[in-house]
């Protein structure tokens, strides 16, 4: 994905493409892109154009005042939230648990383990985590059960159970309880896309740091991080994709109680809940827009901290 | 006086040893080779210096501090890694000047230095380039000044030559030379390369199976190799199973040729061979040396150097001759007459 | 002088990893156990699977997940062989297209199929055949990532051009080559596309929830809306299904190769 990210950036080879394709060797190619014309680029330049339609099919720019909103701020910004807090803590989560199970002194079957049940993790969202989540830490749930009965009699003869996570301000169908549950799938993707920067960093490049005099901390702030960067950018970039766009845990979790934007996106498509289906088109593009913004953001920022990786 | 110094060093992994009874003083400023096949300790022996390794049992000591238990960054040596292991993330000032930075060094100081570095390993115009912007041999280079420009008291180098191309190569074995006499630092260069050896060092260590075979000067280790091993692994060399026919004198036989070996030393009934090098041995009859008839196996061309391959009753052995235009090669299955020098063979 | 045997940091977080991972799971199936109050009973996955809308929807995304599956197959192995074959200065593009749902968030894309083809002149949606087809082309672009990334992967690793070369030597066709030399040396590449892509059809949600068909995912997110305790059950059914495909490819791939194609990269 970070590379993939990197070429689309730079897209090398774009001359070879036309290059070739003038050759009529592209025939072989004609049923992938009839499926992806009909499946992909016609359901999106449908959404884009209609964005800038108004009811008549006439070009306007009206529907983007949709963005003045309050309630549809408010859905971006929420959205946003979730998306930069889950992919920074299960960024951050996930980057020691791949230094862990890479670098770091573990049990072997630990390590085995933790690779293979993060490949599985990673691919698991959705409705059945929701479940999960409302199973284990909802007010009945498992967790909850558990440490609601961890109480003692205090000093006045007071039962008190401190642990009791819905007294202390918890609540599973918040903005806590979605971070909690995105952060399932977040981490192991965290660990699966870290994991190959970890093992790509030289045992010789610590050494070479070791005997130069650089403490373990010197080390890391200066040669592994800065090597690390950009996969690290990568790997958030990928997380925050992830969690922007992400739609059915939220939607069963919280049954739409939380305004995430693709919960709104899902009203507006169920009942044109702004009362103008174009303004929903000029919706749903702002999402692709920020997708938009959000990897020119990496792209500038990969070109500007890793200027080392171009030879 | 002993400037490093490895006394009674041991190493071993659960049960397999990796060095074993390695003692060695090196003066200062002396460059001294670690040569030998792979996984015979000698790169196991030099991170053991640097700190990467720590010694089952045994003391380093460098000018008299005793080192054996310090971390790798506190032991102020230089090392050059096979893989150049240059930081990419930096450039190659930044790489050249690591090492006084992470010590706390002011800026114009490290500057300063990383200038005279750039100077000393002629890549000037280049501080301002990343290590994947520049040739092997070039990364090979920058490598050496980041380990010599925080001025460690020993240079440490692991095979740093054989990740280069072969005119590369020869050019930078030079290079290290010069730098190395020029700044007077002593230096361990760990290889498994004969000539890079040969050709670089004041001394070499000539290793096996995690124990010393040889120490000396590379003249001591080519003319005089004290073990099969050394005499086989150093240069070429042609063995050959003889039968003692005078213990007193060093006359043996091979068939029913007499040799008179120059160098012997017991020789008590164990199984005896005659070691020579293919380039002391010469075509044609002498009297009063050593002479061998045989017949001519094959003749291979090296280049300057022309090796024939005689079998002498029964078995082969290589001489090199120059490769001159007015000289007449033999032919396979010519008859072949071989002298040599008393002196210039041994028994082993 | 031994080092000590684990590092303390680095265990604390695998076993936090642990934990994070194993809590909801033995919660769910805790919680999935207790519908009769004070014992533990199957009660709660009786009910599941003695719902007819459970077999219903289970039986229709399965339908769904294997159509997609061998449609995905005949559209990916044939573009990725003549990419490797006759255009591969293209393939640095076709990666880009296939990764672009991973751009397009799925609502939106779901809202895009709708309003292309829902609306007039093509009312699309309107009959249940045509629904089914956008449903399965929805499902071919959502896995596509993952679908190309194995097949590229597999692709790379057999020499496509001297087996092609090979084959017409002996006098092979187009559809010899595909069927009888590409396809078989690509079968583990195909196994964990085509478990992947099943995967993504029985636990999408959106597609059928919007286009209106009776797919798992809907399914499960009603049961979750007015049931308690079959939620928990459902989700542990469908943990048990997801785990037992993508446990397979790693089974297969010995690990390596799939995480790669897992997360699309």
């Amino acid at each position: 994905m970070t590379q993939t990210i990197a070429q689309s950036a730079a897209v090398p080879a774009k001359r070879g493409v036309l290059e070739s394709l003038t050759k009529s060797n592209w025939i072989g190619l004609v049923p992938f892109f009839a499926f992806i014309f009909f499946f992909l680029v016609l359901p999106s330049t449908n959404l884009l154009m209609r964005s800038f339609q108004d009811f008549d099919g006439n070009f306007t720019l009206a529907n983007y005042a949709v963005m003045k909103n309050p309630y549809v701020i408010k859905a971006y910004s929420i959205s946003l939230r979730v998306s930069v807090i889950t992919s920074l803590v299960g960024g951050v989560f996930g980057f020691f648990v791949a230094y862990a199970i890479t670098l770091g002194n573990t049990p072997r079957w630990m390590r085995n383990f933790l690779m293979t049940f993060s490949g599985l993790a990673a691919n698991f969202g959705g409705v059945p985590l929701a479940f999960s989540y409302i199973a284990t830490l909802g007010r009945t749930g498992f967790m909850t059960a558990v440490l609601k009965s961890i109480c003692y009699t205090n000093a006045a003869g007071v039962q008190v159970c401190p642990f009791n996570p819905y007294d202390n301000g918890f609540n599973l169908y918040s903005i806590g309880g979605l971070v909690l549950a995105y952060t399932y799938f977040q981490f192991p993707l965290m660990v699966l896309t870290i994991t190959p920067a970890l093992e790509g960093l030289k045992k010789d490049w610590r050494e070479a740091s070791a005997n130069l005099g650089a403490s373990p901390f010197q080390y890391w702030r200066d040669v592994a991080l800065p090597i690390l960067w950009p996969s690290i950018l990568g790997a958030t970039l990928l997380l925050f994709g992830s969690a922007f766009g992400a739609y059915a845990t939220a939607y069963a979790l919280t049954g739409g109680s939380i305004y995430l934007i693709t919960i709104l996106i899902s009203q507006q498509i169920r009942g044109d809940v702004l009362n103008n289906p174009y303004e929903g088109y000029a919706l749903a593009v702002g999402m692709v827009i920020i997708m938009g913004i959000t990897i020119l953001a990496y792209t500038i920022l990969q070109r500007q901290t890793a200027r080392w990786l171009k030879s | 006086m002993s400037y490093l110094e490895l006394t009674n060093i041991h190493k071993s992994y659960g049960n397999a040893v990796a060095v074993e009874d390695f003692n060695l003083s090196v003066t200062q400023g002396e460059f001294v080779s670690f040569l030998g096949p792979s996984g015979c300790g000698k790169t196991t022996t030099l991170r053991m210096i640097a700190g990467f390794e720590v010694p089952t049992s045994g003391h380093i000591t460098i000018n008299g501090n005793d080192l054996t238990h310090l971390p790798p960054n506190k032991r102020n040596v230089g090392m050059v890694f096979q893989s150049y292991a240059l930081f990419p993330n930096m450039t190659v000032s930044e790489n050249i000047g690591y090492g006084l930075k992470v010590v706390g060094k002011p800026k114009n100081e490290i500057a300063k230095r990383v200038e005279e570095m750039l100077a000393l390993i002629h890549l000037q115009e280049l501080g301002k380039r990343y290590p994947n912007q520049l040739s092997g041999g070039q990364q090979q280079r920058v490598a050496l000044a980041r380990a010599l420009a925080f001025q460690p008291q020993v240079l440490l180098l692991d095979e740093p030559l054989s990740a280069l191309d072969a005119k590369i190569r020869v050019e930078l074995r030079h290079e290290i030379r010069r730098i190395q006499q020029q700044l007077g630092i002593t230096t361990i260069y760990v290889t498994h390369d004969q000539e890079e050896a040969l050709s670089l060092s004041d001394r070499i260590v000539v290793m096996s199976q995690g124990r010393m075979e040889q120490v000396g000067t590379p003249g001591e280790i080519y003319n005089f190799p004290t073990t099969e091993f050394v005499a086989k692994f150093v240069g070429q060399i042609n063995l050959l199973p003889v039968e003692v026919q005078n213990p007193a004198e060093g006359v043996v036989k091979i068939g029913s040729q007499l040799i008179r070996a120059g160098q012997y030393g017991h020789l008590n009934g164990k199984p005896v061979r005659l070691a020579v090098r293919p380039e002391e041995l010469n075509p044609g009859f002498i009297e009063g040396s050593n002479n061998l008839n045989g017949i001519v196996e094959t003749i291979t061309y090296l280049g300057a150097i022309v090796r024939i391959r005689v079998e002498v009753e029964g078995h082969p052995i290589s001489l090199d001759v120059f490769n001159e235009r007015r000289m007449k090669m033999p032919v396979a299955g010519d008859l072949f007459q071989v002298n040599f020098p008393v002196d210039a063979c041994w028994l082993l | 002088m031994k080092k000590p045997r684990f590092d303390l940091w680095s265990v604390f977080w695998a076993v936090a990893a642990l934990l994070y991972f194993f809590v909801p799971l033995y919660g769910t199936f805790d919680f999935s156990l207790r519908m009769k109050k004070g014992e533990i009973s199957l009660q709660a996955y009786q009910l599941v699977f003695s719902d007819p809308q459970f077999l219903r929807s289970f039986q229709y995304s399965t339908i769904m997940g294997i159509i997609s599956v061998t449609i995905s197959i005949l559209i990916f192995v044939p573009t990725v062989y003549w990419l490797y074959l006759k255009l591969p200065k293209a393939r640095p593009f076709v990666e880009i297209v296939t990764i672009l749902p991973f751009v397009i968030p799925v609502i939106v894309y779901v809202y895009g199929i709708n309003t292309a083809f829902g609306g007039a002149p093509l009312r699309l949606t309107s009959n249940t055949f045509t629904t089914d087809i956008l449903m399965v082309g929805g499902y071919v672009v959502l896995s596509m990532p993952y679908m190309f990334r194995a097949i590229d992967v597999g692709m790379r690793t057999i020499d496509v051009r001297t087996l092609t070369e090979a084959a017409q030597s002996m006098g092979a066709g187009w559809a010899q080559i595909l069927f009888n030399v590409i396809f078989p040396n690509l079968r583990i590449a195909i196994l964990s596309g085509s478990l992947i892509c099943f995967a993504t059809v029985i636990g999408e949600l959106i597609l059928g929830d919007f286009l209106l068909r009776p797919a798992l995912g809907p399914y499960m997110a009603a049961v979750g809306r007015d049931k308690a305790f079959e939620p928990a059950a459902l989700a542990i059914i469908s943990y048990a299904l997801t785990w037992a495909s993508l446990g397979l490819i790693q089974a297969i791939s010995h690990g390596g190769t799939s995480q790669q194609q897992l997360t699309g990269r």
